[in-house]
């Protein structure tokens, strides 16, 4: 929503054409279809949805003051934390102690570059036992470890970059990669997402053709790969479509298609509405409540998660869903409800301020989802509380006592059920 | 003494009307309850429903509230013991409605868990009771049927009743402690756009809602957003007419007339107005006019003052059309297509009578006191028509506009002065009799045309243009006659006498154009090149050429008959060139720190070039003057906002200028007429151009707090003028002068200004206070006889205001203003010094619906250094009785100057001299005045509830 502008890619067109000859047919044999209304979803307490809720206020120091969580890691030990405001990467151990931060103070930057050398997120690295985060910038990438110290320098391999946003599976030959470039003798042709078993194209799914960022508007709410924790599965999610998609070794498939009611619904050919073409964000703008598209998918045990993204914006839409697959119950994430689980406390930010709203869950990692909100946010849902005897645990005891609403952001650990 | 007599009989009249109301105020009411909204069918607790308390026995309201997060609600100060009705209202759910009541014993009660349940669309729900305040999305909007009030309030009577908003004594109007920016009708500017004719005129039983929106800015800073305020009108009442027609009569055949008639309807707006007076009320403008007759439902207000301390006496008529056309019947901020013409004429007859005395410093201990009185009446016609048209989509903006003024008048001027010295011998008189007929007309037209960026299509060659051009053109036509008599007692001067005609004529066009070209950067070096620094470059060019003709007559008193003054008859012709040439760099830095705060630096450096060229042609060879100037005059400013979220809002800049003052031709080579021997204007040939520097700071701090806020600003600015235009004065011991003019260094000035305002709210009653203070400092160097000095001028000026009122019965205003002026001269170690106080109070109190009380008194205090301190008090009360149904009809009694002491005091220095004395005013009258104010909203009138 607020960084709606810069979400918007302009890039990579689903051209229809037939002239896409290796593109492989997706299986749609066991798809599911999913009658969704979003204003029909219901609230629920914490303690419904979730088995397990932590509350990890992250330190506050001179040195660790930072924005808001963009990105955010897990390690065994430790929450990596990329910050656009300060443009770093914060290293914090799992109860919250602040451990190391990099900035652009730790890189050298390239000859032509004037300024500092900035960046816009990280990765993190495999090594030996632990992790390393690694951080392209300019002409190189910096390895870090997690106390923040630099271990090498090497000039960054373009052809590499790609192949580092490529997923490899636990049977380490089959490779998921998205924006794939297939080439053969005489040209080459793009493709959303690519199927390979070492070097070797499995399958090929949704080509575009390479200009299409100058003759056509995407507008994109995040990753549209997700990793719900299963084996050798990933989910994915297409412009416009409202698909939910399944990656497996050997294919794709059709898993889900959600229908919504025919008001916020996008005309069903609305791709082939010459009318439209390069014009989708002023035709959102036009009509803001209609979905433009699915992000933020997770399948945890009988439970759909995902976000059906508008163009209008009110603190009120129930656009973060929970379906249950085997009973139908949909649940607005928005209303979900505190309880004594969650120390009455909200457990997203959701409907009163923003970071869930412009991130959803920041990953979903070994069983628990990871959200995060704003001190302001914290401070004022205790406000909220005054007056009827709540008490805390021992963590946030300490931290009503000695922070503020100007803290660091707090992070918040949430257990989904399974059924 | 005597002011602290009337002040205690002033306080006497407010104490004995203090218990009357007195009575009305509410003790403060002991029960309370809470309780919870569930929607059960979601299940989910529901907030931002409206929760409101009524009285169940005659359904007045008595609180109201929004549900928390949570879906909470929590009421204090209710009555116990008394049967209650909770209503709660949710855009999509049922009203659920509940009786209750607090029990004596406890003075509490839990209503705990209220359930409500979504709307059947298919059953409609006839809404019984709207509720009074609800989120409608990111819109707070306040519903005026749930506000109970006398069937002719307007708008300003329910902002009042409102606890959310504040409605400020200068008119400013906040909302939870913000300031509200526009205030829109139907989505679009009312009638000019001034807040008070929208919330004075338009009946509160036309209003639907009022919507309170934020218009953000930055969309990464939601604090940082204007706040809008829009009057939705209801169904049908989005055409109608308001206006006034009044015409009052009082003693000494003082009289006042006014017509005022508005027609609205979702597209138009027309206003037609006129108005005529002897009473010193102006009429400079269709939109004081419309301001002065509005409707001013059933509240208090302090009234507007009549221009009590005017100069001389005025007799002015008026009257004018205003037409508003928007194509686009609900304009956005990238869609707007608005045409508004105006015409306005006025007939103004004036009478000044002026007496005084200036003390001018000649020398360390020579004085020359010129004592002198001056009578002049005079009566212009003036026309005005203007009109504007405005086109904007998005990116692109096109604004045209043109305005037409004609005046044509006559004065008559007399003028007696005589000259004393330092033993209180007279020296000379000098006395002129003089008379003027003039028509000047004036065309002016302006067209400007913005485009900037559109982030959509980066890949656009001109990121951003913006083209200015204006056309000014202008004819004047003077024929005057002036008869002087000069008398000298003490020397053997020539008594010198002067009877000249003068015949005038000035032509003048003058074209501008100035072209700027934004984001070069981008354009030329790519994005992100250049560290980010931003290139503009901008060109403004004048081209001006000016014709005078003048043709002077002496009076032969041989022949009795006029002959042509060889001297001062002559024609000239000015061509001026000016172009400045600029190229800004700018540089924004910011900081920012998710939910806690947001800084912004930006800085802005324009070196500019000045180039001038000055071309006069004349008869006389000595005006044949051309002249080249060129100058560095650079451009600089720096600002810096912090804004923390949830505290506050803050603002500095600091910038820098350089003017260059270029001589006129009447500086260098002027063609001297000496009919006036106390001021003989000279000239100066070799004048170069004064280069003027300043720089300017200024800061504001806005609350961002929910309640009482506070907010202040301070303005600082200096400057420093080298090669200033000076006077060299040569003053005789007749008070005879010649001022020469010259160039000198040392021109300084400084001045510092600044206001704080702060508002506490309280149930039923709010006091506002402000303070506003300058200082100004001046230092200006001059020659008299010969001597260099400097004359340092120091004025100051603070306002005190109080405002408190009570609910809609009573308004109280006190207000403390507090002037000073001193000038010394440092070569003749002079010093003139002086003070002006004034003390109002106000009030006006409504008896009842129909009867309005105001009183308001002025204690005046004038000190000078050299003279008796004067003091005078002017006093004046009215009592306003509306009559017939809808209030439409008022009767009006005032008694003004009801001391009979009102006296134009004229106090004040200038760089050497000081001058005190009286002007002609206005006094004591009493006015009976009766008015009728037409009013419908909505086709037909319709049957009330």
């Amino acid at each position: 929503m607020l960084n709606k502008l810069l979400s918007i890619l302009l890039g990579y067109l689903l051209c229809c054409a037939p002239a896409w000859a290796q593109t492989t047919k997706i299986d749609s044999s066991e798809m599911v279809t999913l009658r969704i209304d979003p204003e029909a979803s219901r609230g629920a307490l914490v303690s419904q949805v979730f088995s397990e809720v932590k509350f990890i206020p992250l330190e506050t120091t001179k040195e660790s003051l930072f924005g808001s969580i963009n990105q955010l890691k897990l390690t065994k030990d430790c929450y990596i934390i990329y910050d656009y405001d300060t443009k770093s990467v914060l290293i914090f151990y799992k109860d919250g102690k602040f451990r190391a931060k990099v900035n652009s103070s730790k890189m050298d930057a390239d000859a032509d570059e004037k300024e500092k050398q900035v960046f816009y997120g990280f990765n993190l690295i495999k090594h030996n036992d632990d992790f390393m985060i690694r951080i392209s910038s300019g002409k190189n990438q910096f390895f870090f470890d997690l106390d923040g110290k630099l271990v090498k320098k090497s000039p960054v391999n373009r052809d590499k970059e790609i192949e580092d946003r490529y997923i490899r599976y636990a049977d380490s030959t089959t490779i998921i990669a998205p924006y794939y470039i297939s080439k053969n003798d005489k040209d080459s042709t793009n493709y959303n997402l690519a199927i390979l078993n070492k070097d070797k194209e499995i399958a090929l799914y949704f080509p575009f053709a390479k200009d299409s960022y100058k003759t056509e508007q995407f507008i994109g709410s995040g990753n549209p790969i997700t990793d719900s924790g299963i084996p050798n599965e990933l989910l994915y999610i297409n412009y416009y479509d409202y698909s939910i998609y399944k990656i497996k070794p050997k294919a794709l498939s059709l898993a889900y298609r959600i229908i919504f009611p025919a008001s916020i619904s996008i005309p069903s050919n609305f791709m082939a509405i010459p009318e439209y073409k390069n014009k989708r964000v002023e035709y959102f703008e036009k009509n803001k409540d209609q979905v433009y598209g699915l992000s933020n998918a997770y399948i945890i045990g009988d439970n759909l998660y995902f976000k059906a993204n508008s163009w209008g914006f009110s603190q009120d839409k129930k656009n973060s869903l929970i379906y249950n697959l085997k009973t139908g119950d949909l649940t607005s994430i928005k209303n979900i409800e505190p309880d004594s689980l969650s120390q009455f406390l909200p457990v997203t930010d959701s409907g009163s301020y923003y970071d869930f709203a412009n991130y959803g869950f920041h990953t979903f990692d070994n069983g628990y989802f990871y959200t995060s909100y704003s001190s302001l946010a914290l401070f004022s849902f205790k406000d909220l509380n005054a007056g009827k005897n709540r008490t805390y645990n021992p963590v946030l005891t300490k931290y009503f006592e000695t922070q503020n609403k100007k803290s660091n952001p707090v992070i918040i650990q949430l257990k989904p059920k399974q059924n | 003494m005597l002011n602290f007599f009337k002040l205690l009989t002033f306080i006497t009249l407010l104490v004995i009307a203090k218990p009357m109301f007195g009575q009305q105020s509410k003790p403060t009411l002991p029960g309370s309850t809470k309780g919870i909204i569930r929607d059960t069918t979601h299940n989910y607790a529901l907030k931002s429903a409206t929760v409101s308390i009524y009285k169940a026995a005659d359904s007045s309201l008595i609180s109201y509230q929004i549900s928390n997060n949570y879906g909470e609600f929590s009421f204090k100060n209710l009555p116990v013991g008394t049967s209650l009705q909770l209503e709660v209202s949710h855009v999509s759910y049922q009203t659920l409605r509940k009786k209750f009541s607090i029990p004596t014993d406890k003075n509490f009660i839990d209503l705990q868990t209220l359930i409500i349940n979504p709307k059947d669309i298919s059953l409609q729900e006839v809404t019984v009771t709207i509720p009074p305040i609800r989120m409608n999305g990111d819109t707070l909007e306040f519903n005026a049927a749930a506000f109970k009030l006398d069937s002719n309030a307007v708008v300003e009577d329910l902002l009042r009743k409102i606890p959310n908003i504040t409605l400020w004594g200068d008119g400013q109007i906040t909302v939870n402690g913000r300031e509200v920016k526009s205030v829109l009708v139907n989505g679009k500017s009312f009638f000019g756009g001034d807040a008070k004719v929208a919330t004075q005129n338009i009946a509160k039983n036309a209003l639907d809602k009022i919507q309170v929106y934020n218009t953000v800015k930055d969309k990464n800073n939601p604090l940082d957003s204007t706040l809008t305020m829009n009057l939705k009108l209801k169904k049908g009442k989005d055409v109608g007419y308001f206006g006034k027609i009044g015409i009052g009569y009082g003693t000494g055949k003082r009289y006042e007339a006014d017509v005022s008639f508005n027609v609205f309807s979702p597209k138009m707006q027309l206003a037609i107005v006129g108005a005529g007076n002897n009473i010193n009320k102006s009429l400079n403008s269709i939109r004081q006019l419309t301001l002065n007759s509005t409707f001013k439902g059933v509240g208090t207000n302090v009234e507007y003052q009549p221009d009590f301390r005017a100069d001389g006496i005025n007799q002015p008529t008026a009257t004018g059309v205003a037409f508003t056309y928007n194509f686009v019947e609900k304009p956005t901020w990238e869609n707007k297509n608005t045409l508004n013409a105006n015409y306005f004429l006025q007939n103004k007859d004036t009478d000044y009578l002026t007496d005084a005395l200036t003390t001018t410093s000649v020398s360390e201990n020579e004085k020359v006191f010129e004592k002198w009185s001056n009578k002049t009446t005079s009566s212009s016609i003036n026309q005005k028509f203007d009109s504007d048209y405005e086109w904007i989509r998005k990116n692109n903006s096109l604004k045209i506009n043109q305005a037409l003024t004609t005046n044509n008048g006559n004065s008559d001027n007399e003028i007696f002065r005589n000259a004393t010295n330092n033993q209180g011998v007279v020296t000379s008189t000098n006395n002129t009799i003089s008379s003027n007929d003039y028509q000047n007309s004036n065309f002016n037209f302006q067209a400007n045309y913005r485009h900037s960026q559109n982030y959509m299509k980066p890949k656009q060659l001109i990121k951003g243009f913006n083209a200015n051009y204006n056309l000014a053109i202008s004819n004047s036509e003077n024929n005057g006659l002036n008869i002087t008599d000069f008398k000298s007692f003490i020397s053997t001067v020539p008594n010198q006498n002067f009877n000249r005609k003068y015949q005038t004529k000035n032509n003048k066009i003058d074209q501008q154009l100035n072209l700027e070209f934004l984001d070069l950067r981008s354009m030329l070096f790519g994005k992100n090149k250049l560290w980010n620094i931003e290139l503009a470059l901008n060109n403004e060019i004048n081209f001006s050429n000016t014709k005078d003709n003048n043709h002077v007559q002496d009076l032969n008193t041989g022949t009795n008959n006029y002959e042509v003054n060889q001297y001062l008859s002559n024609k000239i012709n000015t061509n001026y060139i000016d172009d400045a040439m600029g190229f800004s760099v700018s540089k924004s830095f910011y900081k920012s720190l998710s939910n806690r705060f947001y800084k912004n630096l930006s800085i802005r450096i324009t070196p500019k070039q000045r180039f001038v060229y000055q071309d006069n042609q004349s008869d006389r060879s000595i005006q044949n003057i051309k002249r080249n100037y060129s100058q560095f005059v650079p451009e600089a400013n720096v600002s810096y906002s912090d804004n923390q979220y949830g505290e506050y809002y803050r603002n500095y800049s600091i910038s820098f200028n350089t003017n260059m003052r270029i001589p006129t031709i009447n500086q260098l080579a002027p063609l001297v007429d000496s009919t006036n021997l106390y001021s003989v204007q000279r000239g100066n040939v070799n004048l170069k151009p004064g280069v003027e520097r300043t720089i300017a700071f200024n800061f504001n701090h806005y609350d961002q707090t929910n309640k009482n806020t506070l907010n202040y600003n301070l303005n600082i600015r200096a400057g420093m003028i080298e090669n200033n235009i000076i006077d060299s004065t040569f003053i005789d011991n007749l008070n005879r002068r010649s001022i020469f003019l010259t160039n000198a260094d040392g021109n300084k000035y400084i001045y510092l200004g600044g206001n704080i305002r702060k508002a506490y709210r309280f149930k039923t009653s709010e006091i506002q206070f402000e303070l506003a203070s300058y200082v100004n400092l001046t230092k200006n160097p001059e020659y008299i006889n010969t001597a260099f000095t400097y004359s340092s001028n120091l004025n100051t000026n603070s306002s005190l205001g109080l405002t408190y009122t009570y609910k809609a019965y009573l308004a109280l205003d006190f207000k403390q203003t507090y002037g000073t002026y001193r000038s010394k001269q440092e070569a003749f170690n002079t010093k003139y010094s002086g003070k002006n106080l004034a003390t109002t109070f106000s009030s006006s109190y409504n008896i009842t619906k129909k009867l309005t009380l105001n009183s308001n008194i002025t204690f005046n205090k004038s000190t000078s250094q050299n003279a008796a301190d004067i003091n005078f008090a002017i006093w004046n009360a009215s009592a306003i009785y509306r009559f017939l149904k809808g209030n439409n009809a008022e009767f009006k009694m005032s008694a003004l100057d009801l001391l009979h002491q009102n006296t134009n005091i004229l106090n004040y220095g200038s760089s050497n001299s000081f001058t005190l004395g009286t002007q002609n005013v206005l006094q004591q009258y009493f006015m009976t005045t009766l008015s009728y104010y037409p009013r419908q909203f909505g086709k037909k009138s319709q049957v009330k509830k």
